[in-house]
């Protein structure tokens, strides 16, 4: 097909958008509330993906030198640690003393009795690495191992609660991909049963322009452009909604948390995903109405 | 130009379209199609179109078979064609005249052949101060009139017309047919299936006589009443 008929076809569907102004609504409302859903389902995964990721990462490597480790050896894990958070392996450490693992026991036995005879030498100095990526805590631990100074009995790591949380994340990237799939099988099935109808109510003119010698293409071509108009209307009304509702429901949230004194569990600002959010959206949205145009034209064009 | 050659059809239903029908119509021909109601003359207009496919037998249309005709072939056939109906089949949201340029955009005419054509075709059938009405704001007559516009646009080499004037009053029905007749003066082998005994009998042209989906007689400047 020659580009000038392209672009004729194509202004013919636009047209049809505003000349079959209920049908087009009709449909437009399908999509938009379709991809609202999606887009609620998907903000509160993100959240709830987000949260937990965080999480992971509050999760700390610790490790103590060996009491009786030299000055040598000492040197070497500090030097080690802070190449890590050069590197960036690392994001942050916190070092503890043997005077301040002195004094922190202190403060944590109640008893007295228990402390006596113990001086600040008795102690090792302790290190609590936050790593950038809690993947990497079996190849950090297995270096840490190597150097003498380190105590390889006493390093922790709360390997089982990330492992929890990575189970869990997964489980929400499975849950979001389903409701993904989900929601797209239906708004597909809403969309093409609206253009159906709009389609049955033009059929008699595609069997006119099928008569007059159209081929399939010509006559599909401007339902397509249709579909994908309205489903970009229907994806940027959506994302309108999507938005107003998030701000609304994350106010509603802080305020109901805030007034049973809890402060930390905010949701995230929409910003942050805003146009992922609009990709989204569009994507979706032209693809449902070009999926559904093209389903339903399909049975008309044989006369 | 159009051969039958023992051509039957007979719908899924057991009920017989036409059957055993053997017939050429050359170049340039002017060709009546008649019958009692049921005769099977929409069935021998639907073969040519290839709106129905021949059961047995074969037709050949402008060079095209019509028996196994490939689906993707057809649009190509038609557009050999100009098809006139009864019912008119403008599309209700163009204008006269986008309906006739329609015909043209389907065959991707250059826009500036189309702005030629369309008036002139128009023109021809006296509808110039209409073109810009749309075919709900016209009379039966008018939108016959931008139906055969569409269909001479392209300047088909066959024009075939199911009863193009069953829905008209006897002056507008005379002046159709003598638009047809100018058409076919221009070399355009037009075919048309109709009752009207009086357009028949004056024009004196090839009458063709089915019944019961069998061609009973074919008759060079015949009458109507030829077979009594
Ligand atoms: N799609 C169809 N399915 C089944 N039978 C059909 C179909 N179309 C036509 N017929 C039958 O085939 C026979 C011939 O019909 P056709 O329409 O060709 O007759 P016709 O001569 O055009 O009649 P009329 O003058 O009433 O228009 C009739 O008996 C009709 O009922
Ligand atoms: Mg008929």
């Amino acid at each position: 097909m020659k580009i000038r008929t392209l672009r004729l076809l194509a202004k013919e569907g636009a047209a049809n958008v505003y000349k079959n102004k209920l049908m087009s609504a009709a449909s437009m409302v399908t999509i938009t509330t379709t991809l609202f859903i999606l887009g609620l389902v998907l903000l509160i995964i993100v959240n709830v993906i987000t949260k937990l990721e965080a999480q992971k990462r509050n999760l700390q490597v610790r490790f103590y030198l060996r009491v009786e480790a030299t000055r040598l050896e000492q040197e070497e894990v500090a030097i080690f640690i802070e190449n890590c958070r050069a590197t960036g392996v690392v994001t942050a450490y916190e070092y503890e003393s043997r005077e301040q693992a002195y004094e922190n026991a202190k403060k944590d036995l109640k008893h007295e009795s228990l402390m006596e005879g113990l001086t600040p030498e008795n102690f090792a100095e302790g290190y609590f690495v936050t790593l950038a990526n809690p993947n990497d805590s079996d190849q950090f631990i297995a270096k840490l191992k190597l150097l003498s100074g380190v105590d390889t009995q006493w390093i922790t790591y709360p390997k089982q609660e990330l492992e929890r949380i990575s189970a869990i994340v997964g489980v929400f990237n499975y849950v979001a991909v389903f409701v993904l799939a989900v929601l797209m099988i239906i708004s597909v099935l809403l969309i093409s049963n609206t253009i159906r109808l709009t389609v049955f109510a033009r059929r008699k003119e595609i069997e006119i322009m099928k008569y007059v010698g159209a081929n399939d293409w010509f006559i599909r071509f401007p339902f397509i452009i249709e579909g994908m108009i309205i489903g970009l209307l229907g994806a940027l009304l959506s994302f309108l909604l999507t938005s107003q509702a998030y701000v609304w429901i994350k106010n509603g949230l802080t305020a109901l948390f805030s007034s049973i004194k809890i402060t930390d569990l905010q949701l995230m600002e929409f910003d942050q995903f805003a146009i992922r959010i609009l990709v989204v959206n569009i994507i979706f949205g032209m693809t449902i109405g070009v999926i559904g145009s093209f389903m339903s034209v399909k049975k008309h064009l044989d006369v | 130009m159009i051969r039958f050659v023992d051509t039957t059809k007979i719908y899924s239903n057991g009920v017989v379209g036409v059957k055993n029908v053997t017939l050429n119509i050359e170049k340039g021909e002017f060709v009546f199609v008649i019958g009692p109601s049921g005769s099977g003359k929409s069935t021998f207009l639907k073969l040519i179109m290839h709106e129905e496919a021949p059961t047995e037998g074969e037709v050949y249309v402008n060079g095209y078979s019509i028996h196994n005709m490939p689906r993707s072939e057809v649009p190509y056939l038609r557009r050999s064609l100009g098809v006139v109906f009864q019912d008119f089949r403008l599309l209700p949201n163009k204008t006269a005249y986008e309906n006739v340029a329609f015909a043209m955009q389907i065959v991707e005419a250059l826009p500036r052949e189309i702005r030629r054509q369309v008036p002139l075709a128009l023109g021809l059938v006296g509808l110039s101060k209409k073109a810009r009405a749309y075919p709900g704001q016209l009379s039966g007559g008018e939108q016959q009139r931008v139906v055969l516009a569409r269909a001479l646009v392209n300047n088909p080499a066959v024009l075939i017309a199911d009863e193009p004037t069953g829905n008209l009053d006897p002056k507008t029905s005379m002046e159709i047919m003598e638009l047809l007749d100018e058409i076919n003066q221009r070399g355009t082998t037009v075919i048309v299936a109709t009752h009207e005994k009086n357009i028949v009998d004056s024009m004196k042209k090839r009458v063709i006589t089915l019944d019961k989906g069998e061609l009973v007689s074919d008759v060079k400047k015949g009458l109507y009443t030829d077979e009594d």
